[in-house]
């Protein structure tokens, strides 16, 4: 039998940083900053004006990124609520919670920046296409998902709860684009961007978005760690007094 | 592996903890078939979750739990047909009849000859004159006679009671401790918390107290019930001061 | 069959009571009624395309009865700390789960059996042969609707906000089902089977299955501790 008890293990566990977890961190920071730098001035001035839909084409080196982390995050939601359900580590749930967090976030900037470009563009903010209609509702999903985090005091149900919540929704949104799909079946969309007919100086202004995103997802993803460690350890301090 | 099969429940190591909050740290305890077993504490000193993990009702977050030998996590169903649960709670639905409760539950349980099942329980506890009332018209203390009865109809080896005695006026306590020591045979295993330690010594044969999640004393109650009470008392104090 | 019996125990136990208390036929129903009525103020419910209309009111207030339904099964078991009942029997926690979605299913069912008719009737609606589509339709997006409700209604108890937050959770991840339902409907009220419905239907089946599968294999993560 180990000599050490729960309560320094626990301890542990909740210590606010350890160097190399703030290494980390900042090695994050550090490479969101360059490639976000990189990504601006690429999309500025490297990638070329689109013949048809001017300057505001270039709002998509951020929309179709953000919709990347946006999808990467809800994996990882998945991913992250499988294993709580399986171990019932207390990581596992953090790394769930911070995870959608981030991702509401990025999924909201698709849903502002999509409109903005198709005002000028189709014409119209807002039209029930199947991607949209599958954003939209993965972005409800995930906030019906943190609203449920914020009405389960206790820590484990918390956890239980919102694992089978995560795992639920995820699995729900390939369906829920298929029946987006189905729905307006009879309005074919004639606006969809394929990734074939773009220039090639774009189609690398879009992959340096897609890593420059997930470095600013991972850096954002620690930071929200952080956070709910440091709470732990709030909450460790509480239950000692 | 013991020779007899003993309906015995044996805890090893077992902790239930999320992050900071420890419910369980580390418990080991041995309750042999034929144990009577109170379980004493502070509120919040794990007293519930050490029930409930023995009922089946919460998952250790490591350790394991064996009745007879057998791991809960394995093969919960079969066991927890072993075992006879009371919580301060009654369990029961307040607009149905005390009959139908138990019924529903001697159906729940499987019971082949449930209308007897519930005859014998009944009768067991003093309840056949209000078996056709509704549990919302009984009182506190007939609702905690039909809720044994209810953890009763199955005939039990093992048999958990969290906190049996709150709320009950004292002649329905008296019935209670009566009860219980009708029930305390050598082949049953009773657990019971309290946090009132003169119940305590008025049955049960041995005492675990916990504190902070840890047994902090476990002892026979044999002789010298004051000395146990003293000791209690002390832990407790000294728990109100840290 | 060792979750039939005592699914079909607590089933009949949830029966019971309702025969008692007519707690949740009674308020749902009523509630269910005037969603109706109040739809048809609300919307056109006349001239062409009204099946299209009729067939997403339709659904509305099936979506309501069964949130509201599912919401009160789950609360009774609440109460006196019935579900721990529940759990410490030798009962599966699969067969409390197939318990509850039975009873959740009949109370719905209830409900939609007397709506459905008097709906057609107080929209002037002629589905003629599509009245079969129509029953497939309530039988396939009901049981969507349930499963994934009587596993969020396990949760949404022991939260702060009670049975409050069920449609919260329900609602989004139901929206498949829902288009799914309301696009079958409008085919039944139109006559029958129309282009696409045998997909729309299929779509349902697929997604009751696999959130049927998800509920079992999750419902003792939510009910233990």
């Amino acid at each position: 039998m180990e000599t050490h008890t729960l309560r320094s293990t626990a301890t542990e566990l909740a210590t606010p940083d350890t160097d190399e977890a703030a290494r980390t961190r900042r090695l994050w920071g550090l490479l969101a900053a360059i490639s976000l730098t990189v990504l601006l001035a690429m999309a500025f001035w490297y990638a070329p004006e689109d013949a048809n839909q001017g300057p505001v084409q270039r709002i998509f080196y951020i929309h179709v990124p953000s919709a990347w982390i946006g999808f990467l995050a809800f994996a990882v939601v998945f991913v992250a609520s499988i294993a709580f359900l399986a171990t019932g580590a207390r990581r596992f749930d953090e790394l769930a919670a911070s995870s959608a967090e981030v991702g509401v976030v990025f999924t909201t900037a698709v849903l502002i920046t999509g409109p903005l470009w198709g005002r000028p563009v189709w014409g119209i903010y807002w039209t029930w296409d199947p991607r949209l209609t599958s954003f939209l509702m993965l972005w409800l999903i995930y906030l019906s998902y943190l609203v449920l985090r914020g009405y389960v005091p206790e820590p484990i149900r918390r956890a239980r709860f919102s694992a089978v919540l995560g795992i639920v929704g995820f699995l729900d949104v390939p369906i829920v684009y298929l029946s987006a799909r189905w729905w307006r079946s009879e309005h074919p969309t004639q606006f969809v961007v394929e990734g074939g007919d773009l220039p090639p100086q774009m189609l690398v202004t879009m992959l340096v978005g897609v890593v420059a995103f997930t470095f600013l997802y991972l850096y954002l993803l620690s930071v929200r760690r952080r956070v709910a460690r440091l709470r732990a350890a709030a909450e460790l301090a509480e239950v000692g007094r | 592996m013991d020779a007899a099969p003993a309906l015995g429940i044996s805890l090893r190591g077992v902790t239930k903890a999320f992050g900071a909050q420890v419910a369980l740290d580390h418990v080991d305890l041995e309750i042999p078939q034929g144990s009577f077993l109170a379980v004493m504490g502070a509120n919040g000193a794990g007293k519930t979750t050490l029930l409930k993990t023995i009922a089946g009702l919460a998952v250790p977050t490591a350790g394991s739990v064996r009745i007879a030998g057998v791991e809960m996590r394995e093969a919960g169903p079969r066991l927890r047909a072993l075992i006879g649960v009371v919580s301060h709670e009654t369990m029961l639905y307040a607009d149905l009849t005390a009959a139908e409760n138990l019924r529903f539950h001697a159906r729940l349980f499987g019971l082949r000859h449930p209308r007897e099942a519930v005859e014998r329980a009944g009768e067991r506890l003093g309840i056949t004159p209000v078996l056709d009332r509704p549990v919302r018209a009984l009182s506190r203390g007939t609702r905690q006679r039909v809720a044994l009865a209810r953890a009763l109809l199955h005939d039990p080896a093992i048999l958990l009671l969290d906190e049996p005695f709150t709320g009950l006026d004292e002649a329905a306590a008296a019935s209670l401790t009566e009860l219980l020591e009708e029930l305390a045979t050598p082949e049953r295993t009773l657990v019971v918390t309290l946090h009132d330690v003169v119940r305590a010594m008025a049955g049960p044969r041995r005492l675990v107290v916990l504190s902070a999640g840890r047994i902090a004393l476990d002892t026979p109650i044999d002789t010298g019930s004051e000395a146990i009470a003293e000791t209690y008392l002390g832990l407790l104090r000294e728990e109100a001061r840290r | 069959m060792s979750w039939l019996g005592p699914a079909l125990a607590i089933a009949g136990k949830d029966l019971r009571l309702e025969t008692k208390t007519r707690d949740v036929v009674a308020s749902v129903g009523l509630f269910v009624l005037l969603v109706v009525v109040t739809a048809s103020f609300a919307f056109p419910t006349a001239g062409a395309g009204r099946e299209g209309v009729a067939a997403g009111v339709l659904w509305m207030a099936f979506l309501f009865a069964a949130l509201l339904g599912m919401g009160r099964s789950m609360a009774i078991e609440k109460e006196d700390a019935c579900l721990e009942g529940l759990l410490v029997s030798p009962a599966p926690r699969e067969a409390v789960f197939l318990g509850k979605l039975l009873t959740n299913l009949g109370f719905t069912f209830a409900v939609e059996v007397v709506i459905l008719p008097l709906f057609i009737v107080l929209l002037q609606l002629r589905p003629g042969g599509g009245l079969g589509l129509l029953v497939l339709d309530a039988l396939l997006g009901t049981l969507g609707l349930v499963t994934v409700g009587t596993l969020f209604a396990a949760m949404a108890v022991n939260t702060r906000g009670r049975e409050a937050i069920l449609p919260l959770l329900v609602m989004p991840v139901s929206v498949p089902v829902m288009v799914a339902a309301v696009k079958v409907a409008e085919a039944g009220f139109a006559g029958g089977m129309g282009e696409g419905t045998l997909s729309w239907l299929l779509l349902m089946v697929g997604y009751d299955a696999l959130f049927l599968l998800v509920a079992l294999a999750t419902f003792h993560h939510v009910t233990e501790e």
